[in-house]
């Protein structure tokens, strides 16, 4: 099959890529650039296990064409954490328990920059919006709302 | 209550940074070289025979390694007999397919997209036969056998087998007293049938599996997303006829579990490695896993109950049928107990049947065969209260089991804390406050209701050990698989028991090589009997620990003391030595002392029941159906509490699961038994903007056996859900529902607003 090109931004690093036109942003970023951190859940954009911020806007990666992103700036969860230090997010995520299995951790702490970055002191009903479209199956999400509460409110 | 430093207190998960960053690796971040992946080809019948499959046009596909269907496989350590009635010994259908989404082929394959393309390129010619899809009708003497050659074994009460074939699978019953005498003593007599469907576990994370077969040492290395890597070691040594010295199973981080993960298509996949030689990939679709994988069976409750006027229950009639699907895996027995383990009962009679259908296979989910028949016992109980007029919280502690009362099966219960529960719930804001909430807003209604649950617990024997490392810090293995945070509170364990910060502890769960041995992770268990053995294991360190400690101080071993990795003489505190330097006198070149290696080992012991009381606030809007659970508050004795962070989480979640139960979760099937739902937008599961915040209630009452006497906490919380919403819709419209999902089409029905 013959291949098209990409350029990609991927945590601030810049990509030239060759990929065949059917493949998924979520199949190049995890197959082809080993990041390995989003997750297929479902393949259908239902469950967002796969969510990337691409171009400041949260995507499920299972339903975006990797070709459809060519010039985009996408973020995945290996972004967040700087110089070895967690994002408040990751770190609110730890200490309130908002992490259990870890499969939808990726994804939801992403959802959660993506509100924050656009509204930084979200009401709960906001909060549960903007993860509607994250299941988490094993917290109930009451632990993963505090912990983005509790992120918005700490130092940054 | 004694003073503890480590346990106790809420402590972050030990392996949560890896989750937090992405860097945790799960079965399908796997990629070994040479790495092979395989696809399955699933019949579209629920029943139909095998004429006979093509596999050539696949074949001979560019990039395609093998197609294996029954014909082919290997000799392969597995009774064709027990084959038939064994789901996972069935690896790929011979002649019959007896469900629709069951594997007849597999491709394996240089990627995933070639194993794909292949599998649709197998031709299967089908020949259709009679399906049996409902669990009831399958139960008639009539009716169409799940599989022609076989018998479901079940027909006669007690017997293994009878000549006449059947799709009941099992049966059994409890009886205690007097039933006609009982049912004469109500005031009231209650007759119910509830119905419950299929539901899924739901994990995140579908099935996965990577096979190494090395065919030069014949060793067999899997990783995989298990709950029991050692049971499915020695499931794939039977398989493949190998010694346990030869297969070893490395349980990877697991994306979810609920009781859904121990052992499926691990089998296969090692099969399809034997034959290609290579590493080889198995991960399932979001769709197959929903087909095909083991769901929560379907089932239906016949009820009658008769009460005093004063709220004494004075019989229990009741019929339980589980269906199983294709193959037997219900675990109707549980079921069945609990439905007659919350109230004291004088008189009952429960019969339980596991039925055979055309369906998917079913098996564990969180609380196995529980969840419903909760929902039909406490729907039941909240009738029978209101129609009596009486508070159906105070019914419930009028006749709520505690220390000594009996089980179906007249074993007597433990110290249990199901009263303290429902005294808690009874305490609490949200049911305090259900007579002044506004009921009627508009066309919407509130309402509040309760209800309880409870699960026993389960037991297995386990072993662990603590060492110490050279800079005095500890290590703990263990060989259980880790999904409810129970790393973290072994490592709280060691650290209270060796009096050293949690940071100091790093617990590993090592694979079936080199881990001692533990049972699978699974019916509340992990902390109640491998939280034993790590705590006798750090015990048996700090002996060791003191003892040369002694030696090396010339003090007596009463004399020391250990705090913060120091140990000291209490009658001279001058006298101290390290951990770290008690490592190096311990492990260095011509060190005089032996290695500090605490081991730990039990056996099964007495259960320890957990109760979970939950309350819900419902509004109904009467014009639409749509149920919105406005305040939720869930109560649970967990004994005691070694994490109440990761409690708490349990809690929360196992109560999202059962308001998923209770209000949109079910597997719809057609007339033809195909799943309607297999995606995750109609298979709908609770998101964040469904629920509010759980408000958790921890209870202590301290089992007798369980480390600091903490008990189980995982299956209970999923147990009252149903019946919560259920009794709480009841109260906001006075309409009683005795089917879930409580959906909003079964609401307006039960209002007379939608008509057939």
């Amino acid at each position: 099959m013959s291949k098209l090109s990409l350029s990609l931004r991927v945590n601030g690093e810049p990509y030239e890529l060759e990929v065949e036109p059917h493949r998924t942003l979520l199949e190049v970023v995890r197959d082809d650039l080993r990041l390995a951190g989003a997750k297929e859940g479902c393949g259908t954009g239902d469950c967002g296990a796969c969510s990337m911020i691409v171009d400041g806007r949260l995507v499920t990666s299972c339903l975006l064409l990797a070709v459809e992103a060519d010039g985009a700036d996408v973020v995945t969860i290996e972004g967040l954490a700087r110089d070895g230090k967690l994002h408040p997010i990751q770190q609110a995520f730890l200490d309130q328990g908002a992490v259990q299995c870890g499969f939808c951790t990726p994804g939801m702490i992403l959802a959660a920059k993506c509100l924050l970055d656009q509204n930084p002191h979200p009401s709960e009903e906001e909060v549960r919006h903007a993860i509607a479209g994250n299941l988490c199956r094993c917290t109930g999400y009451t632990k993963i709302v505090q912990a983005i509460a509790a992120a918005a409110e700490g130092p940054a | 209550m004694p003073e503890y430093r480590a346990v106790g207190r809420p402590t972050p998960r030990v392996e949560g940074v890896g989750k937090v960053t992405g860097r945790t690796v799960y079965t399908a971040d796997m990629d070994l070289p040479g790495m092979l992946h395989a696809k399955l080809l699933r019949s579209p019948h629920a029943h139909a025979r095998i004429r006979h499959i093509d596999t050539a046009r696949a074949a001979a596909l560019e990039g395609v390694e093998a197609v294996v269907t029954a014909a082919n496989l290997p000799p392969l350590g597995l009774d064709p007999k027990r084959a038939a009635s064994i789901r996972t010994y069935c690896l790929l259908a011979a002649e019959e397919a007896v469900f629709a989404g069951q594997p007849v082929a597999a491709v394996v394959a240089r990627d995933l997209a070639t194993a794909e393309e292949a599998a649709d390129l197998i031709e299967v010619e089908y020949e259709e036969l009679p399906a049996v899809l409902d669990p009831l009708e399958a139960m008639q003497e009539d009716a169409p056998l799940v599989r022609t050659e076989s018998r479901g074994g079940g027909g006669a009460e007690g017997k293994a087998a009878e000549d006449r074939p059947t799709n009941i699978a099992s049966q059994m019953r409890f009886t205690r007293g007097d039933l006609e005498q009982g049912f004469a003593e109500a005031d009231l007599v209650v007759e119910r049938t509830y119905r419950t469907p299929v539901v899924h576990q739901g994990y995140l994370e579908p099935h996965s599996t990577v096979v190494d077969y090395d065919a030069a040492s014949g060793e067999v290395t899997v990783y995989t997303a298990t709950q029991g890597q050692f049971y499915v070691r020695d499931e794939i040594a039977r398989i493949l006829q190998l010694p346990q010295t030869k297969v070893r199973v490395v349980g990877l981080e697991l994306g979810g579990g609920f009781g859904g993960k121990t052992f499926l298509y691990q089998g296969l996949c090692a099969v399809l490695a034997f034959i290609v030689r290579r590493p080889v990939k198995l991960v399932l679709t979001r769709s197959e896993d929903l087909t095909s994988a083991t769901p929560a069976p379907q089932a239906v409750f016949d009820l009658k109950t008769g009460m005093k006027r004063d709220g004494t229950i004075t019989a229990l009639q009741a019929r339980a049928v589980y269906d199983g699907g294709a193959f037997p895996g219900a675990m109707m027995a549980i079921g069945c107990i609990m439905l007659g383990g919350y109230y004291r009962c004088p008189n009952l009679e429960i019969q339980g049947f596991e039925v055979l259908t055309n369906k998917v296979s079913v098996g564990a989910y969180r609380a196995p065969a529980v969840p419903s028949a909760t929902f039909a016992i406490d729907s039941q109980m909240d009738i029978m209260a209101r129609e009596l007029g009486l508070d159906p919280l105070e019914v419930r502690l009028r006749n709520a089991v505690q220390e000594g009362d009996l089980l179906p099966g007249d074993r007597p219960y433990p110290r249990i804390g199901l009263r303290q529960c429902l005294e808690q719930v009874r305490d609490s804001a949200l049911w305090r406050q259900r007579d002044q909430m506004e009921r009627e807003v508009g066309p919407r209604c509130r309402g509040v209701g309760v209800a309880a649950g409870g699960w026993l617990g389960g037991l297995q024997p386990a072993a662990a050990s603590v060492s110490l490392n050279g800079d005095g810090t500890i290590n703990v293995l263990v060989g259980a698989n880790d999904i409810t945070g129970t790393n973290t509170s072994f490592a709280q364990i060691t650290a209270e028991e060796l009096a050293v910060p949690v940071s100091h502890v790093h617990v590993t769960t090592g694979d079936t090589s080199t881990a001692p041995f533990a049972g699978m992770t699974g019916g509340s268990k992990t902390l109640f009997t491998l939280g034993l053995a790590v705590k006798a294991a750090a015990e048996q360190a700090q002996r060791q620990i003191l003892d040369t400690a002694a030696q090396r101080l010339e003090v007596s071993v009463e004399d020391l003391e250990c705090a913060d990795g120091v140990v000291r003489a209490r009658s001279d505190p001058e006298k101290s030595i390290t951990f770290g330097r008690l490592a190096s006198i311990t492990t260095g070149f011509g060190a005089a002392f032996p290695p500090v290696l605490g081991r730990g080992a039990i056996a099964a012991r007495k259960q320890a029941p957990g109760f979970s009381v939950q309350a819900a606030e419902v509004e109904v809007d009467s014009e639409t159906g749509q149920v919105r659970v406005l305040r939720y508050v869930t109560a649970q004795d967990v004994g005691f509490a070694v994490n109440p962070l990761s409690v708490e989480g349990q809690m929360e979640g196992a109560t999202v699961q059962g308001i998923g139960m209770g209000l949109c979760e079910e597997m719809v099937y057609d007339d033809q038994g195909r799943l309607l739902n297999p995606g995750l937008l109609d298979y709908r599961m609770p998101t964040a903007a469904d629920v509010p915040n759980i408000e958790s209630l921890i209870v202590e009452v301290p089992s007798e056996d369980g480390p600091y006497g903490a008990r189980g906490v995982g299956e209970p919380p999923v147990t009252p859900g149903s019946a919560a919403i259920a009794n709480a819709v009841h109260d906001a419209i006075g309409v009683r529902i005795t089917e879930i999902p409580i959906t909003p089409e079964r609401i307006l029905r039960a209002m007379g607003k939608v008509k057939d």
